[in-house]
């Protein structure tokens, strides 16, 4: 048995291998319960003494079933559901879902609906990424900067939970804008926030980014060019670790985002080190965003006052019979986009993420299909550690940033 | 999906596949900016080659529809779509393909590695079968799953809660009379969620077949 | 009583009234009560919170959860964090009995606990169902604070102060059963 042979990786038996006994490779199982993985991804790994000469990772042990309960749920109720797919930056499939559903209903969210949701999401993303450093490097051993990254998420998860209610997997938004209007306490926090926040990036970089043990752990280490890095169908920051310059905020813009002066920053090795970098650059590019829509946010409504979508101001119930027709329609029935299938790409934390609807003009989605950029990214696995040790292939896991929820959705 | 194909300008990169696509039997339809084209199962590998050549360098996404209970719905049981886009920014193109059940589709594996897996997600939820797959096997489900969970006939699974005083709610009842399909005991013909409106005769086209609940 | 009291009196006359047998229970359940080590069970969600209960500002190494066992061999308690996949339950029953006695299970989060949002086919509905679960933990997430809560809860549970929702008084569990 050859190494080509490692198709059916989970389900050769002795009885296959026998009379071909294999003694050169060794087959290991990197189980579901595992500290090094991010949630329970299972691995089948072919060593050659250290070397790793195949890898398949086994997905599933998460599987929930999110599309076809969705397709069970009225499009309001949907809302509840996406966040838990991608519980570190939940608000990203939020938004996605939310303007999916905008897209089909022809909605149109007011200015500051939007400032409110970029905010937010920008700042989930830098929330998502200190839980990227804080266990990647938890991983390599280093027990110090996931205590400083979790102080920061701390700080980050009261100001959710002043805006939305909960720290993590939020309900806020809606088909049309949001639950309710920011709290005036909401802005001197993220006052507070953006200014302390930059000094404990220069920790972060100080604590791994220019030290040795670090960087001889991740430089060149599962290096993907751009050619094999666009083949597996690599998304997100670990793309544009890999010189593609692809950002959905830029190259497809969403809710506002080309009002804002962000760059996105690219490095050209593909190594596990500029997978980790660009992650601290792509924080400082998330707190600018955070800086301008706080900055240019006015007074104004938060949800598009179509009758079709949104409950009617309950002084109008007392005095107009349409209003309860529409308040009792939308609470019992919820509301009827046209039929037609849409999709919208936008960005989140590790990569493309969409929402594709069909619709058939009733008030659940007929079917919903998740783009969700785990599940392409861990491919990518393969060519990044086929070749190098394996104590790096929990490196390559760690910097490809995968997350199960996301996964197996 | 709406039938006016030249409702929205298409850019040049995406007019030149949609032009390379059409002696395959490509047809086009747009909705909202998204750009389809529909090709016959044979031309399913070409036609992706063609959209890659002509800078659509990335798949997205590969996965599939059932049509099974879609009110009004003419044609194959299932579609699989193919969902590209171009790596510089200029455009994203959707190339449709429409199967039965049982019947099999090439892979483009050899193209994209990336779609190994969305391939296999498919296989997993809807039962089709890709030829030339290197690896065809369950993806999320448990091994001795059987059935494939997105299909319209395979059932959400939904276990009744059960109280402690005994009682106990179905929640696949409570749902039912969302829906319109039995009115249950208060007789509220409530429920469009499955592509009616109350106003409309419910108990046809909603995949409850022989269920005439009565007429509002 | 003073420890040559103890040395003076019979050993079987001790144990009949219940006295040394019973103390020494009692300080093996205080030991085990305040150095609970959890096996890392983390699934979804929860697990994140789980994480931030172990943080700076949430501590739960100050009740004596000091580290988190990779291995389960070295755990004392699972605290399921998450929702549980009909494809995962086997490896996590699989897990549990690789946990030597005393063991115990913390159910955290409505999804392990009773399937949660999710009751459909790939979610087991009551984690109960695949290992023996002493305390339930409701939210989705709950707070890092009711995580500690629920590991207070469980510290009682041991050393057998704790009391069912009837209000009989739950056994401890025993010292020296094998």
């Amino acid at each position: 048995m050859s190494v080509k042979d490692l198709g059916h990786a989970a389900t050769v038996t002795r009885e296959e291998q026998r009379g071909q006994f294999e003694t050169r490779y060794m087959r290991i199982n990197v189980g579901p319960q595992h500290p090094s993985t991010h949630g329970v991804l299972r691995l089948v790994v072919d060593l050659d003494g250290e070397e790793i000469v195949g890898i398949k990772p086994q997905i599933g042990y998460l599987h929930t079933g999110f599309e076809k309960t969705m397709e069970n749920r009225t499009y309001q109720q949907c809302v509840t559901y996406s966040n838990r797919m991608d519980y570190l930056h939940g608000f990203s499939h939020d938004l996605a879902y939310v303007l999916s559903v905008e897209k089909l209903m022809d909605a149109r969210v007011p200015e500051r609906a939007e400032r409110i949701r970029v905010a937010l999401n920008e700042l989930n993303r830098i929330a998502s990424h200190l839980v990227f450093i804080g266990t990647g490097l938890l991983d390599m051993g280093a027990l110090t900067p996931f205590f400083y990254t979790m102080r920061e998420r701390e700080t980050l998860l009261d100001i959710f939970e002043l805006v939305c209610g909960v720290r993590m997997n939020f309900g806020y938004f809606r088909v049309g804008g949001l639950y309710r209007d920011v709290p005036d306490e909401f802005f001197p926090a993220v006052d507070q926030f953006l200014e302390t926040f930059p000094k404990m990036i220069v920790q972060y970089e100080r604590l791994f980014a220019k030290n040795d043990i670090f960087v001889n752990r991740l430089k060149n280490i599962g290096v993907l060019s751009r050619e094999t890095a666009l083949d597996w169908g690599l998304t997100g920051p670990s793309l544009r670790a890999s010189g593609v310059p692809l950002d959905f905020r830029k190259a497809a813009p969403y809710s506002g985002y080309q009002d804002y002066d962000f760059d996105v920053p690219t490095y050209d090795a593909g190594d596990a080190l500029s997978r980790m970098l660009i992650r601290i650059d792509e924080m400082r590019e998330s707190m600018k965003i955070v800086r301008q829509a706080v900055d240019r946010m006015e007074p104004g409504p938060i949800r598009d006052p179509d009758r079709r979508i949104s409950l009617p101001p309950r002084s109008e119930l007392e005095n107009s019979m349409e209003a309860v027709i529409f308040h009792f329609k939308l609470v019992t029935e919820g509301f009827h986009p046209p039929r037609g299938e849409v999709y919208v790409a936008t960005e989140s934390a590790r990569g493309e993420l969409g929402y594709y609807i069909v619709s058939d003009g009733g008030s659940m989605p007929y079917r919903v299909k998740i783009r969700v950029p785990s599940l392409i990214n861990l491919q990518s696995l393969e060519p990044a550690c086929l070749g190098g040790l394996f104590a790096d292939m929990v490196v390559n896991i760690a910097s490809l940033d995968p997350i199960m929820g996301d996964v197996d959705k | 999906m709406s039938d006016k194909p030249t409702d929205v300008e298409l850019a040049a990169a995406t007019k030149a596949t949609v032009d390379a696509l059409e002696p395959l039997g490509g047809v086009l339809s747009t909705f909202k900016d998204m750009v389809s084209v529909t090709v016959p199962k044979e031309h399913v590998v070409e036609a992706v080659r063609l959209a890659k050549e002509n800078g659509f360098e990335m798949v997205s996404d590969v996965f599939g529809i059932d049509y099974l209970t879609y009110p009004g719905h003419q044609g194959k049981r299932f579609t699989v779509v193919y969902n590209m886009r171009n790596p510089d920014g200029t455009g994203r193109l959707f190339i449709r393909v429409e199967l039965d059940d049982g019947e099999t589709l090439p892979t483009i594996t050899h193209l994209f590695k990336a779609a190994n897996f969305m391939e296999r997600e498919v296989y997993d939820m809807f039962g089709v079968v890709f030829e030339g797959h290197p690896d065809l096997r369950k993806l999320l489900t448990p091994e001795d799953f059987e059935g494939h969970p997105h299909r319209k006939d395979f059932p959400l699974g939904e276990t009744p809660t059960l109280f402690g005083e005994g009682r106990f709610l179905d929640p696949a009842a409570f749902r039912a009379g969302l829906i319109g399909a039995d009115p249950g005991l208060t007789g509220w013909k409530g429920g469009a969620a499955k592509g009616i409106t109350s106003e409309q005769d419910f108990g046809q086209g909603a995949g409850m077949e022989g269920k005439e609940s009565g007429k509002p | 009583m003073g420890l040559r009291d103890l040395f003076e009196k019979d050993v079987q006359e001790l144990e009949n009234e219940g006295i040394l047998f019973s103390g020494l229970e009692k300080l093996v359940a205080w030991g085990r009560s305040n150095s609970l080590w959890p096996a890392t069970f983390g699934l979804a969600c929860c697990a994140i919170e789980m994480m931030q209960s172990t943080n700076a500002r949430n501590d739960m190494s100050r009740f004596g959860s000091e580290v988190f066992r990779a291995s389960p061999r070295q755990a004392d308690v699972m605290i399921v964090a998450g929702r549980l996949s009909k494809k995962m339950a086997p490896i996590m029953r699989r897990v549990y009995e690789q946990m030597p006695d005393p063991k115990w299970v913390i159910s955290m989060g409505a999804c392990a606990s009773s399937g949660g949002m999710f009751n459909n086919y790939a979610i087991v509905q009551n984690v109960d169902s695949v290992v023996p679960v002493d305390i339930f933990v409701p939210g989705c997430p709950p707070r890092p604070e009711a995580l500690v809560y629920a590991v207070m809860q469980l510290q009682k549970k041991v050393r057998g102060e704790a009391f069912d929702e009837h209000g009989v008084e739950l056994p401890m569990v025993e010292g020296w059963s094998r």
